[in-house]
This record gives structure tokens, sequence and C-alpha cells, in this order.
């Protein structure tokens, strides 16, 4: 290069450096302040959206952060809580949670935003990233679900789950209740109340176990009956629970699907003998509507043993997930056979037969493994999994606390076969069929 | 530089240059336009420029001069979309500014406006421009259509069962862009034999 050239080339250069220098600092004076303001609106924007028109957020507006980059005197914070901030002129509170089910994608939240009034009362909620299974999307199986939220306190009264994506939905409440727990411990809302309704209807996994998963998610679907309040129907059809009024409060009367009936007071008191109208109205409403499922529980039992006879239907003294119980003979020994309906990754159907020692003779299922559950057709372990050596494994064990339960790579089956067998074995213990006997060689 | 190598044929020599911002934009038809304004931008005030001062520019220096005048006119155009569209600047991310070191301003800067006069590289940019950007919109109205059942962000309702995901990924996009430029191509053959025939 010539030396002039060399000399022009430099020029030329300093000449679009400082033209273009001065071209972004004049530029900057009018976009800034725009660029500014865009920024300020990715971070408010989500929380101005949950909030009433007229909101507004500024720099101090974050109060806590769960990555500790704001100085915050909150304290018990759950941890699904990540961000809270303060509306400026007193509105309330702009609260941004993290929470997962286990249908949540590996490394991924459903993150939550919420918006809460000065009184505690929810002004809105929205999902800003939902990252479970889409087939479990609440929001597409109840479009109108979130709206539930609006307007309720921290007792979140009325708001119920979206079945068929129960842990999605029992995920995001659970979020919901973190994000209103979060100001409520620490003084900034107050907490609220809860009503009779709600604090029966929570009961009632406790009370009626067999309307609940092994999680202890309720599963039921709401149904309505006359001179109740509420009333449930278990999704097993293990029976009913009626939340009924009595004089100021309320109790809840629950039936098995023996017709059993027991009826509970707001601290969770087992109250039947005082509340006969309570039981006249559950045992008739549960008389009608009760499936009946000892004659499909004895065909099977009778398949299952060979040369089973005296087949005797017993009533179930508890509220498990057993919908029907018989004891019959087998060449002279008493057997007795439990048929259970606990909730895996489907609906399971278990039927167990328990000898007259008190140790498993045999267990069925209608499906161990489904195909779906955890991908089963690309796990290893579930693809060359024998269902019939898995049966047969379970026989001789006297509780479901035993390693030839579990099936590996299929959790929620093997908390669904131990619920079925540990139910059977209540019902059985329950029942005081005879007193297991304990083998000496054991 | 004759006629030819102008308008959709030098359109079509760039497109393969500048395959990876129109894969990372043609997703989205917002972010597919967003980039197809950056390119047509950047093209018509670098060839305005680089042919007004191509006389003075050293035959050494072209291509440090070229890529400080294509990054200045980038980088203020960014700055513009970042006030205004700052949704089509996330969703284009680092390909837009990118977009200073691509080799598609750079040629055209190097192959027309560096040798041409400021009508002729104006004229050329714009059409580049153009072709640039209606090539990254068709593209993104297949990808997002029927990739992400939605259309300028907008779901449609009837198509989110029909999804064909692979659309949106990598995979889907060189398919999509591939048909694409093949169709350019054939149109742009079709155009040079007809030529042809006319000059025989």
């Amino acid at each position: 290069m010539k030396s002039t050239d060399l000399v022009k080339a430099i020029a030329l250069i300093v000449v679009i450096v400082l033209v273009f220098s001065a071209a972004m600092f004049g530029l900057n004076f009018y976009t800034g302040p725009l660029i500014e303001a865009n920024n300020a609106g990715a971070v408010y924007g989500p929380l101005l959206a949950v909030m009433p028109e007229g909101a507004s957020f500024n720099g101090e507006a974050q109060i806590y952060a769960a990555d500790g980059t704001v100085p915050t005197t909150l304290a018990d914070v759950p941890e699904t809580v990540t961000a809270i901030y303060k509306e400026a002129n007193g509105m309330g509170y702009a609260v941004k949670v993290a929470t997962t089910s286990q249908y949540t994608k590996a490394g991924s939240a459903m993150e939550i935003t919420l918006g809460v009034d000065a009184e505690g009362k929810i002004i809105k909620v929205q999902i800003d990233a939902y990252n479970d299974t889409e087939s479990y999307d609440f929001r597409a199986k109840d479009p109108g679900y979130l709206d539930t939220y609006i307007g309720k306190d921290s007792a979140l009264a009325d708001v119920g789950l979206v079945a068929g994506t129960t842990f999605s939905s029992t995920a995001f409440k659970q979020g919901v209740s973190d994000g209103l727990n979060a100001l409520i411990a620490n003084g900034l809302i107050a907490e609220g109340v809860k009503g009779d309704d709600q604090l029966l209807a929570e009961m009632i996994p406790t009370v009626f176990p067999g309307m609940a998963d092994p999680s202890g998610n309720l599963k039921a679907e709401p149904i309505e009956v006359d001179g109740a309040v509420a009333a449930y129907k278990a999704v097993n059809s293990s029976g009913f629970a009626y939340i009924v009024p009595k004089g100021e409060s309320m109790v809840m009367a629950v039936t098995n699907a023996s017709g059993k009936c027991f009826v509970y007071d707001t601290e969770g008191n087992e109250v039947t003998v005082d509340n006969p109208d309570a039981v006249a109205l559950a045992t008739a409403h549960a008389s009608a509507n009760q499936q009946d499922f000892n004659a499909e529980a004895q065909e099977k039992f009778g398949r299952m043993m060979e040369g089973a006879e005296n087949m005797t239907a017993l009533e179930l003294p508890n509220f498990s997930t057993v919908v029907a119980a018989a004891s019959f003979d087998v060449d002279g020994e008493i057997y007795y056979g439990f048929y259970s309906k606990s909730y895996g990754y489907e609906d399971m159907d278990v039927y167990v037969i328990i000898d007259a020692a008190g140790a498993i003779a045999k267990v069925d299922a209608k499906t161990v493994i489904f195909e779906q559950e955890y991908f089963a057709f690309q796990n290893p372990a579930i693809s060359s999994f024998d269902a019939n050596a898995y049966k047969a494994g379970l026989r001789g064990l006297r509780d479901a606390e035993d390693g030839a339960v579990a099936i590996s790579g299929a959790t929620m089956t093997t908390n669904s076969m131990k619920q079925s067998i540990n139910d059977a074995f209540e019902v059985y213990g329950g029942a005081q069929l005879t007193e297991p006997e304990v083998s000496t060689n054991e | 530089m004759n006629k030819t190598n102008t308008g959709m044929k030098e359109a079509g020599i760039l497109l393969p240059l500048g395959v990876g911002f129109v894969m990372a934009s043609s997703n989205d038809l917002r972010a597919a336009v967003g980039m197809g304004v950056a390119v047509l931008l950047a093209l018509f005030f670098s060839a305005v420029v680089i042919s007004a001062l191509r006389k003075v520019i050293p035959q050494a220096a072209h291509l440090p001069i070229y890529i400080l005048i294509i990054t200045g006119f980038v980088s203020l155009i960014q700055m513009v979309m970042e006030a205004h569209f700052p949704g089509v600047v996330n969703m284009l991310g680092v390909h837009l500014a990118a977009l200073s070191v691509s080799a598609v301003p750079y040629r055209d800067a190097e192959h027309v406006s560096g040798v041409m006069g400021e009508g002729p590289s104006v004229k050329t940019a714009i059409e580049t421009g153009l072709l640039f950007t209606l090539v990254m919109a068709v593209c993104a109205v297949i990808r997002e259509v029927l990739g992400s059942a939605s259309i300028w962000g907008v779901a449609i309702p009837f198509m989110q069962d029909f999804r064909i995901s692979a659309l949106s990924g990598v995979f889907g996009g060189y398919l999509v862009l591939a048909i694409v430029f093949a169709v350019m191509r054939k149109i742009s053959g079709k155009k040079e034999t007809e030529k042809e025939d006319v000059a025989a």
C-alpha cells in the first residue's frame, strides 16, 4: 500500500468512526429512554397484568428475591416463591412463584404471577410458563379455572382441582397458597378464614383415604344432593361424602361401598351418634347410588382360587380403596378376598386374597403396568417386567412394605399396589375376621 | 456487472450466504419481517455511503472500511428497533447484531456498491433487501402456521392438533428453506432461459 493510500485509509476510518459515534451518541438521546422504559416494562409487565388499573411499580418495588439479589426483611418465605413486589400506591403485592408437579419437565417449573390486594384477596393469577406435560394442561381442560381464584383470600374457599389434571392443578393451587402464605407470614396481609364446608372437604382424604390417591390428593367429583351443602362421589366409586348443615355449623357424613356411615364435625371428631339426620341423608342417598361390586369381586375370587365355595360377602368396616370383600373356602381352608380400586398411573383394579394365617395367598390386577407409565417402552426395567412373576412374588407377604411390592421405574404403580395391599390387610384386620397366626418358621 | 447480476439473481447468490439469520428469524413471521426490514435498511444505507465513497476508499482498505460502515448502520438500526420493537429484537437475539459481520451486506458492498454508482447500488440493495424479506416471510409463514399453529403470534385454534413441531426446529427450518431456494432457483433459471431465447 502506498503511503498516501495508508494515510487516506486511516483518515477515512477515523472519520467513519467519528461520524457513527456521533450518530449513535445523538440517537441514544432518543432511543435511550425508550429502551429503558421497555426494559422496565419487561420486568413489570407481568406484574401489572395481575394488578388493578392504575397500579405501578417503581425501582424499589421488589422486596424479596429468592436468589438474594435484593436486600429483604422478609422471613419464612416458602421455597417456591421467587420474588415479591410491593405496588407503589399501596394497592397490594405481586408475587412470583415457581412450582412443580410430578409432570413438570425436568429442569423447569410452572411459573405463576399472583396479584394480591392489601386486604389479602387475589386480584388475578396468571401462568407465565406452564412446563407441565401439555396433555395435563388444566387451562385447556377448564378455561375458567384460573378465574375461580379471583377475589379469594388465603382460605381459597370453593377453589377446587381440575379433574384429569389433579397433579398439575394441585401444584398450581399449592403455588398460589405459597405466595399468599409468604405475605401472611410477614404480616403483609391477613390470613383468610376457612368456612366449615371447606374445612370438612379438606378433611375427606384423612377420614376417607379411599377417596384420595397415595399422595393424599382428593380423588372425588362434586355431586348435587338435596339437603347437603356439598357432596362428593369417589372417582373409584368407593363411597360418598356429604357436607350437611347442623345449626350454625356443618358436619360431614361419609359412606363406604358397604353403606357404612360415619359422621365428623369440623374438628375431626367422630360424631355419628349425635347426627342421625346426617346419617339418614347419607345412607338414603348412598343406598340408591352406591355401585355394588360384590358380584364382580366374588366371580373374580372364584376364578383366582379354583374350587372356591361358600362365597360370603363381608361388610367393609373402614373407608379405604377396598370396594368389596368376601370370605370363601377352598379344600376346607378359609380365605378372604378383597377388591381394591386404588389410584396409580391410571385407576387400578387389584384383587388380594389373604389366607386364614394372614398372609397373601394370591394377588391379581387387571393391569399392573400401564403402557404409558414413565414412557415404559423406553424403560428397560419396565419393558422386561414379568407381571406373572411379580404377582407370584407377592405370595406369603404379610404387609405391603416388602421390597417385592416395588416395581423399578414405576413409582406410581408401586404406590398404588402398596395402597391396595395395605387396604386389604386393613380391612382384614379391621373386620377381625381371624387373628393372624404367625408362622413359627419365619 | 451486468443487469442480470442484480435483483433476484444477486439475491439468489446472497441468500445462501445469509442462511444463518434466515434460519434464525424464519420461525415467526414477526421476526422474519423485523429481520427483513433490518437487512433492507442495512443494505440501503451501506449502499448509499459505500457507493458514494467508492472512489476515495483505497483498494487495500476495502474490508475494514466496509465492515465499519455496515456495523455502524446495523448498530443504529438495532438501537431504533430496540426502542420501538423490543419484542422483535428479543426474538432475533444475537442474530440482529451478527448481521453486521454477515457475508450478505459485505458481498453486496464488495460486488455492487463498491464498483457501481449510487443509483444501481441503491436499486440492487433495495431489490436484495425486499427479496430477503419476502423469502424470510414465506419461510416464516410456512414454519409458523404448520409448525406452531399460529400466525403473527396469534394462535390458529383449528390447527392446534395438527402442528408439525419439527418445522419450528432447525431440521424443519432447513427443509422449508431448501424448498423455497429450489423454487427461487427454478423461477430465476426460467427467466434467464427466456432472456437467452430472446437474445438468440
